[in-house]
């Protein structure tokens, strides 16, 4: 009996074990998760850990130095309170609506310029990703350049339209445009990249048998080309949308949220009045206002773009 | 060759032998290095106690973390190498920590034991209570005292910002320099508008003819000011001061009543308000203030001390004058730049900081004579080279003279422990700030916004009581 104990919580004993052990009826086949431990481990420590500790963090006061004070709902009360809170918000909702069918259409539109090979489509390709690959600070500063009212580029081509000044980041109706502008520029590289793969498995004799029974280029692209790239569209949207809602650097380097809080996000809203006062308890409520805004946000997306072609 | 088929159990049996030995090569050289260390210092140390001479022993180094940019900063970077030349026993390692990313990284560095020794307070002296409630900084008094920092010499005002009335009135910072603000006139501008740069304006009127008179508009639109205003942070501070001089105060001199004559400060944003709308003499479309006035987009300024140096070096051809009188009382901004000591594990490091910050007080003549601001130490102000030696006075003078310190009674904030940022007026992403600006946009009246600003105020003293 003593012996057949030790066996068992022997190596081979042990390996024998997991060896027979199933799940619903079958053999658990434990290499994959052996191969996938150092992943799941840091995810754990560093992804789960610290989203369980910000949910903690919510309902708390806390303020680096000492301890958490258990508060319970008042930061989320406080928070819907705001004047602020609520206008940074519903200006992320707004840079979505923008920002992310801008990126998605400008994106496929690159896609399909280089996909067809039509001229200039080989500088064209590392000169539409290379947006991406910027920091956002400098990319930032250029275009407060860009953007300036009175000397800024933007400005004077349009006025060679005749167009009168734009004032980008200096109005409350236009500061907000401003960024999206920026970020559209900025954004559209990576999905442009996931576009130009997904063209490149349409097959060539769909498009081909189209035009042979007479179709525009228009109709191939709507008919065709639209369709079969739907798994790629809905992925890129849901994609842009969940970045947008967090978007925050070119709006610090940019506007710093003005003016009046015209150009203030949700993320921007928790480093000005959450991080930077030390409020770590209140941050962290505004971050888990916002994780359920991208979650509904993103259910919504899902269910209105289905990726089935 | 052969060929060999890897079945399951070998390949992980080789991936756990492979990974273990990785494991272990990882770990061994680290043991055997730090042997190697520890047996080096160790002869180090002995021979230190053998032949050690006062020259031998290796220096303390004292780490400053500094958020000064732009000429602020290269001014300030000299008097640091001025102190490391003189010193040899204490080096200074100065690293620069951005303004915006001071709040988030102070604090927690402290707390984690691995922030600095010293530092500039941010954003101004006796603007710091959380930093002093939650322990981060170091009281002075009995350090200075030790250190042989003579308190007297200090200038009262400057000394007594540095103190907070809620914690005992102890002593948390070493002023250093003492800002106003004043008013920048672009002469080329003034020239071309045939106004008399030897008599610059004294009072409000003048100032709005003045401004009326280089103002440049392309119809209705103003296209270069003649009153600089804008972004937010311009705006606010521009109110901070006029609303003083109307006679406004943020706060009771208690500190437990908001807003103290409000009616005054709903006079001060019609004032600025009026800039805008009224007189077009201003406009909103300004991104950068500093670029703006530098590149001739702007012909007055009111800003403080750290942009002298700047706009002499790029040329500008300016006079800076008293702010004008433009409310009942000719008052001005103040500010005081102080140096504070920040809380470490290993406290025998302060005698050796102090006597570094002591260093930098007694040797402020070169940074208050080519760097900013005005000497918090009499015996710097009392020299008789202080008026000719760096800046040109011409530039300079405004800022700093006796009349400057005097007119200097409308503080940049109040050391709160609630919500005090937001009583900052030089500020642009603040409560104060953002309610600023809906009334400039034309977003709120100006009597809703002062509402506002006293509401949120007063609930600040009060969680503050």
């Amino acid at each position: 009996m003593t012996s057949m104990v030790k066996q068992r919580w022997t190596v081979s004993g042990v390996r024998n074990r997991l060896r027979r052990m199933t799940w619903r009826g079958q053999r658990i086949d434990w290499s994959g998760y052996i191969l996938v431990a150092p992943f799941l481990t840091l995810f754990v420590l560093f992804n789960a850990i610290a989203l369980l500790f910000g949910l903690y963090l919510s309902c708390n006061e806390w303020e680096v130095v000492g301890r958490p004070e258990w508060v319970g709902l008042a930061n989320f009360r406080e928070i819907l309170a705001d004047d602020l809170a609520r206008e940074a918000f519903l200006n992320t909702f707004r840079y979505v609506l923008v920002i992310a069918p801008g990126v998605t259409i400008v994106a496929f539109v690159l896609a399909l310029f280089v996909h067809q090979q039509w001229p200039g489509h080989i500088v064209s390709r590392a000169a539409f990703f290379s947006p991406v690959v910027c920091a956002p600070t400098a990319v930032g500063l250029i275009w407060v350049w860009m953007l300036d009212t009175q000397f800024g580029l933007i400005n004077q081509y349009l006025g060679r339209l005749g167009i009168p000044p734009v004032p980008w980041l200096t109005s409350p109706d236009w500061s907000w445009l401003g960024v999206s502008l920026m970020s559209v520029w900025w954004d559209t590289g990576f999905s442009f990249v996931l576009f130009l793969a997904a063209l490149q498995d349409v097959p060539a004799e769909l498009r081909e048998a189209a035009q042979v029974d007479g179709a525009t280029r228009w109709q191939v692209v709507w008919n065709i080309i639209l369709p079969l790239l739907r798994p790629v569209t809905s992925m890129v949207i849901t994609l842009q949308v969940i970045a947008t809602l967090r978007i925050f650097s070119q709006i610090s380097v940019m506007t710093q949220g003005g003016p009046a809080g015209s150009s203030m996000s949700a993320i921007m809203y928790l480093y000005s009045y959450g991080l930077s006062r030390y409020r770590f308890g209140y941050a962290s409520a505004v971050a888990v206002l916002l994780l359920l805004a991208t979650l509904l946000i993103t259910l919504v997306n899902r269910w209105l773009v289905k990726e089935k072609v | 060759m052969f060929e060999k088929n890897l079945s399951r159990r070998e390949f992980l049996r080789k991936a756990a032998v492979t990974g273990a030995g990785l494991a272990l090569a990882g770990c061994a050289p680290k043991v055997v290095k730090e042997t190697v260390v520890v047996e080096k210092e160790v002869e180090k140390t002995v021979e230190k106690v053998v032949t050690a001479t006062p020259a031998m022993i290796e220096p303390t180094e004292v780490l400053h973390w500094n958020w000064l940019s732009a000429s602020d900063a290269e001014v300030w970077q000299s008097v640091i190498d001025d102190f490391n030349d003189a010193n040899e026993n204490t080096q200074i390692r100065m690293e620069l920590v951005p303004d915006a990313e001071w709040a988030t990284k102070v604090m927690p560095a402290v707390a984690a034991g691995v922030g600095p020794d010293f530092g500039w307070a941010a954003p101004a002296a006796g603007l710091e209570p959380d930093f002093v409630d939650k322990g981060i900084l170091v009281p002075l008094d009995d350090l200075a005292h030790d250190v042989g920092l003579d308190m007297d010499d200090f200038a009262e005002g400057p000394l007594n910002v540095c103190r907070y009335a809620a914690f005992d009135n102890k002593l948390y910072g070493i002023p250093l320099d003492v800002m106003t603000m004043a008013l920048e006139i672009n002469a080329d501008h003034a020239q071309e508008a045939g106004l008399d740069i030897e008599n610059p304006p004294q009072t409000g009127e003048e100032l709005l003819e003045w401004a009326d008179a280089m103002t440049v508009r392309e119809g209705d639109k103003v296209v270069r000011s003649g009153m600089l205003m804008g972004p937010s942070i311009q705006n606010t501070v521009v109110w901070g001061i006029v609303s003083g001089q109307m006679g406004y105060k943020r706060v009771s001199d208690d500190l437990k009543t908001a807003c103290v004559n409000p009616e005054a400060g709903k006079e001060a944003m019609q004032w600025i308000y009026d800039l805008y709308e009224k007189h077009k003499v201003s406009t909103l479309e300004v991104t950068d203030r500093y670029k703006a006035f530098g590149v001739g987009q702007g012909s007055m300024f009111i800003t403080g001390p750290w942009t002298v140096s700047g706009y002499l070096e790029a040329g500008v051809n300016y006079i800076s004058i008293h702010v004008p009188k433009i409310g009942k009382e000719q008052k001005t901004y103040l500010e005081v730049g102080s140096l504070g000591l920040y809380t470490q594990p290993d406290t025998s490091r302060y005698a050796t900081t102090m006597q570094a910050v002591k260093w930098l007080s007694d040797n402020s003549f070169k940074w208050t004579t080519e760097g900013r601001g005005a000497a918090a130490r009499k015996s710097v102000l009392s020299r008789a080279d202080y008026q000719t030696s760096g800046l040109p006075w011409a530039q300079r003078g405004a800022f700093v003279d006796e009349k400057a310190l005097e007119m200097a009674t409308i503080p940049i904030g109040y050391g709160l422990t609630e919500g005090g940022f937001d009583f900052i007026i030089y500020a642009g992403e603040n409560y104060l700030a953002q309610t600023l600006d809906s009334v400039w946009y034309g977003e709120k009246s100006i009597d809703e916004a002062m509402d506002l600003i006293c509401q949120k105020y007063q609930e600040h003293l009060d969680a503050a009581a």
